[in-house]
């Protein structure tokens, strides 16, 4: 297809009307002259009218064609794609634009470097410019044309996503179009650009080449907001070797709400705490760091009610203080002005009386009994999860397996098999992957999950389901299913002190508040939001906006703080020999383009 | 040696053709020209009685008339006149062809006029016999031959009269002419010889056959002779109003080379039968056709 590096010189076109209206114009009328020798003139090759009216037109053409093709040649066209080419190497260039690269001078050696990579690429490769963060973009199809290339790493800027290095290589791997090629990722090689257990796969015969843009520079991160009754607390991450000391600014509403200074240790974080009731609707924390990363100098909150989720622990009966007497002071945990979450129950057999806007209010449900749960409020779960919400499911003996699989939708994967009577048989937990946003909190300290001793445990497993922690048995032990637009997090053992003593470990209160978070993070109506899970229409800018619950019952308009991932803030790095492990080379493109496209749908928000 | 034009500007066609009557034309032509020679061409190559005139002490002895002398007892020198024994015939085209000519220029018929005009004047002038012969296809006036004193002012009214006539056929008033002659003279031939060259050379050299000399002045106009046209234009033929649609850019080449074709073949033709050729631009002093012309009468006697 043919395009334009310039086309606003195609204006110039218009001159083409000059010659026309000239000719138009300048039309003389046809002069007479007696004449002596006409005879002489007789055997000249006298050029008729009609000949020389055509000659005339095709003058006129050429002129215009002359303004055309130079209004043409200033557009600088050039043909996107060609069968000539398509048998052609290819070098695909991929920028990355998360917002580690908006540290002063860090993107434009980016740009460097991936014009340096352009001007790298053997004659007669075809160039190819995907820029990448939370998601890939193609800045520049594969094309011969490296100054189009060139332009489009220019125009690149980096944005406001995070590192993910799957994106990158599945969009590259998709414009190679099963050509033999090289993958030049142009980042700063940050850890967390591989999420847990992500991987990427290229079709055999890619080289992929890496240039490192550097370590972060020292920074100062803004990496929480909490808003409480009677205070605002910021976490402010030091990421740099140096002790600091961080000046913190709070605005609520636009209006300057106070100031704090934070000591800050290498590589630690602290809280700045800001005293006094937030009065407003919306609440800024930002830190000066001119020399730093600027996308994460400032974070977002909703102040209100909705950043106090409720939380639907469904029992037997309904009673938490018999039936989830751990479970309910976990999530109450703190005082009673701020406690993470309201707590709510319900009976299994009452629930069937529910509306679905009734259950829609809850942030999360965590399901701890099966007992009275008949069909209705089986489809009421279903259809919560189904929505956007997040289910808990403690598979204790008062969980029944068959009745589990109708709880997160027809579609659902999910089984369960609770063996009763068996022997017990003492056994500790050890997460998979503590980038899990659930063991996230545990990345230091993940090993005092092996102090829990479970007893007991359902066998749980589904083939869309994606392990998360298994049992030193080798048993699963927490998996994440998906259902809907919504996710599911079962439990192989109960919550209530039965099957296992986890109520009586430190871990278990930390552990069930970021499985809450994080199964309310999916909700349409959670507050706070990444940039990468920001709903539909939404801009990718970090902010308060209010947004409509796009027809979904129970969810009007409402406040939501838009943030970057403090993820990004991370400085960790990984070798190049580690990234290169990360990539699995496939002999099958197509195989490579469908596992990158399973790889992207599992992709932890 | 003559003068360069330029310091003689009365000969300029330009200037010739602001002055008034065909005599005065003549006039100025013939003194300016021969104001600018160093000597003079004609002298004395025979001679006839003028008059008698008393002797003056210096006179030649052998001048006097002794006879008178014996009747009179005065001494009478007895003057003599030179006398010609040349006719010179005129053949002036009036064709249409003859009436273009530029804006900037005399057309050709009023260059060929003025041209008659200066060598009627000059032979006159010598005492040589001058007739006229206008024609276009066909002899549209002829004045005969004579040396009268008077004669001269007969064929400027002539020439005054004239006007372009029709058609040229210059072989057939040639043939016709040379059929008539039976004395030996000059034939000068003003036109612009647009016709067939074959009969025209024939026609002259029906002259030389009878031993008569001719001067052949082919008169064009500048533009005929460099198509400087550049807008394409419709011409229209002066003699047949025949019109043909031409781009001057795209005929000039093969025109000028027609041309100059057929200017080569009657200087070369004519050349080889012993005719003087001269070749006239319209924008170019009368000179060199009187200079032509006195060469050729000096050869003839």
């Amino acid at each position: 297809m043919l395009s334009f590096l310039s086309p606003l010189f195609l204006a110039g076109a218009a001159a083409a009307a000059v010659p026309i209206v000239l000719h138009l114009l300048k039309r003389e009328p046809e002069a007479r002259m007696k004449w002596a020798a006409v005879r002489l003139l007789k055997r000249a090759p006298v050029e008729h009218t009609a000949r020389r009216h055509l000659r005339e037109l095709i003058l006129l053409a050429l002129r215009v064609a002359a303004f055309v093709l130079l209004a043409l040649a200033f557009a600088r066209p050039f043909f996107a794609t060609g069968a000539a080419v398509a048998s052609s190497s290819v070098t695909i260039v991929a920028l990355d634009t998360s917002y580690s690269l908006s540290a002063p001078g860090r993107f434009e050696r980016a740009r460097q470097l991936a014009k340096d990579a352009i001007a790298r690429a053997p004659a007669g490769d075809l160039v190819g410019v995907v820029s990448f963060a939370d998601e890939a973009e193609i800045l520049a199809k594969p094309g011969a044309d490296r100054v189009l290339a060139a332009a489009a790493i220019d125009e690149a800027a980096p944005g406001f996503g995070a590192t993910r290095y799957r994106a990158a290589l599945s969009a590259a791997s998709q414009n190679l179009d099963g050509r033999r090629g090289t993958i030049v990722v142009v980042t700063d090689l940050q850890e967390n650009g591989w999420d847990a257990g992500d991987h990427a796969s290229v079709p055999a015969g890619t080289t992929i080449q890496l240039a490192d843009v550097g370590a972060l520079p020292p920074n100062l991160a803004v990496t929480a907001v909490r808003t409480l009754a009677d205070r605002v607390v910021a976490t402010i991450h030091n990421g740099g070797a140096r002790p600091r000391d961080a000046r913190v600014h709070l605005t609520i509403d636009g209006r300057p709400a106070g100031d704090a200074i934070v000591s800050l240790g290498p590589n630690q974080s602290a809280d700045a705490t800001f005293a006094g009731a937030p009065r407003g609707s919306s609440a800024a924390v930002a830190v000066d760091d001119p020399g730093g990363i600027q996308a994460d100098n400032v974070r977002y909150a909703v102040l209100g009610g909705t950043s106090r989720p409720t939380v639907l622990v469904v029992t037997g009966s309904g009673d938490l203080g018999r039936e989830a007497f751990y479970v309910q002071h976990a999530l109450a945990a703190g005082t009673a002005a701020n406690a993470a979450f309201q707590v709510a129950s319900v009976g299994g057999a009452p629930l069937a009386a529910w509306t679905d806007d009734r259950l829609a209010a809850h942030a999360a449900v965590l399901l701890l009994s099966t007992r009275g749960l008949e069909r209705r409020g089986r489809e009421l779960l279903a259809s919560y999860a189904q929505n956007g919400g997040g289910i808990f499911i403690a598979a204790g003996p008062d969980v029944d397996g068959d009745v589990v699989g109708d709880v997160l939708g027809a579609g659902s994967t999910l089984r369960m098999v609770t063996v009763n009577g068996t022997r017990p048989a003492p056994r500790a937990l050890a997460p998979g992957d503590v980038r899990h946003p659930v063991f996230q909190a545990f990345a230091g300290s993940s090993a005092t999950f092996g102090l829990v001793t479970f007893q007991n445990a359902a066998r749980i497993g589904g083939s869309a389901c994606q392990t998360l922690a298994r049992f030193t048995t080798g048993d699963t032990a927490l998996i994440e299913c998906p259902a809907g637009e919504g996710r599911a997090l079962v439990l192989a053992s109960d919550l209530d002190n039965r099957w296992s003593d986890f109520p009586l470990h430190a871990t278990f209160v930390p552990f069930l508040h970021e499985v809450v978070r994080y199964l309310a993070s999916a909700r349409a109506h959670a507050s706070d939001y990444v940039i990468a899970d920001v709903p539909p229409g939404v801009k990718r800018v970090p902010g308060v906006v209010t947004v409509t619950g796009a027809g979904r019952a129970g969810t009007g308009p409402r406040p939501i703080a838009v943030n970057v991932d403090p993820r990004e803030t991370d400085p960790a790095r990984m070798s190049v020999d580690d990234f290169q492990s990360a990539v699995t080379r496939l002999k099958d493109a197509g195989a490579s383009r469908r596992i990158a496209s399973i790889s992207g749908s599992t992709r932890w928000r | 040696m003559p003068r360069p034009a330029r310091d003689r500007p009365f000969l300029d066609p330009t200037v010739v053709a602001r002055l008034g009557t065909l005599e005065l034309k003549a006039r100025t032509i013939v003194e300016g020209f021969l104001s600018g020679l160093h000597r003079s061409p004609f002298k004395g190559f025979s001679v006839e009685f003028a008059e008698y005139r008393q002797y003056i002490p210096g006179d030649a002895l052998s001048t006097i008339d002794w006879k008178v002398y014996a009747r009179s007892d005065r001494y009478y020198v007895k003057k003599f006149e030179e006398e010609t024994n040349l006719d010179c015939h005129l053949l002036l085209d009036v064709s249409g062809s003859m009436a273009y000519g530029s804006h900037h220029a005399l057309s050709k018929f009023e260059y060929g006029g003025c041209l008659a005009a200066a060598l009627g004047y000059l032979m006159n002038r010598q005492r040589d016999a001058v007739g006229l012969t206008a024609f276009d296809e066909n002899i549209v006036t002829m004045l005969p031959v004579s040396s009268r004193p008077g004669h001269l002012l007969a064929l400027l009214v002539t020439l005054d009269r004239l006007q372009c006539g029709r058609k040229t056929n210059v072989a057939k008033p040639l043939n016709l002419l040379a059929d008539t002659l039976t004395k030996r003279g000059i034939v000068v031939l003003i036109s612009d010889l647009l016709d067939n060259p074959d009969e025209i050379i024939r026609g002259l050299k029906h002259f030389q056959f009878r031993g008569i000399d001719v001067i052949v002045f082919h008169v064009l106009d500048h533009d005929e002779i460099e198509f400087p046209f550049d807008r394409a234009t419709r011409f229209e033929d002066l003699e047949t109003s025949e019109e043909i649609m031409a781009v001057p850019g795209a005929v000039r080449g093969h025109y000028l080379r027609e041309i100059g074709a057929l200017i080569e073949r009657y200087r070369r033709e004519l050349g080889a039968s012993g005719i003087d050729y001269q070749l006239l631009d319209t924008n170019r002093p009368l000179e060199l056709a009187l200079l032509s012309y006195l060469s050729t009468r000096s050869r003839a006697l």
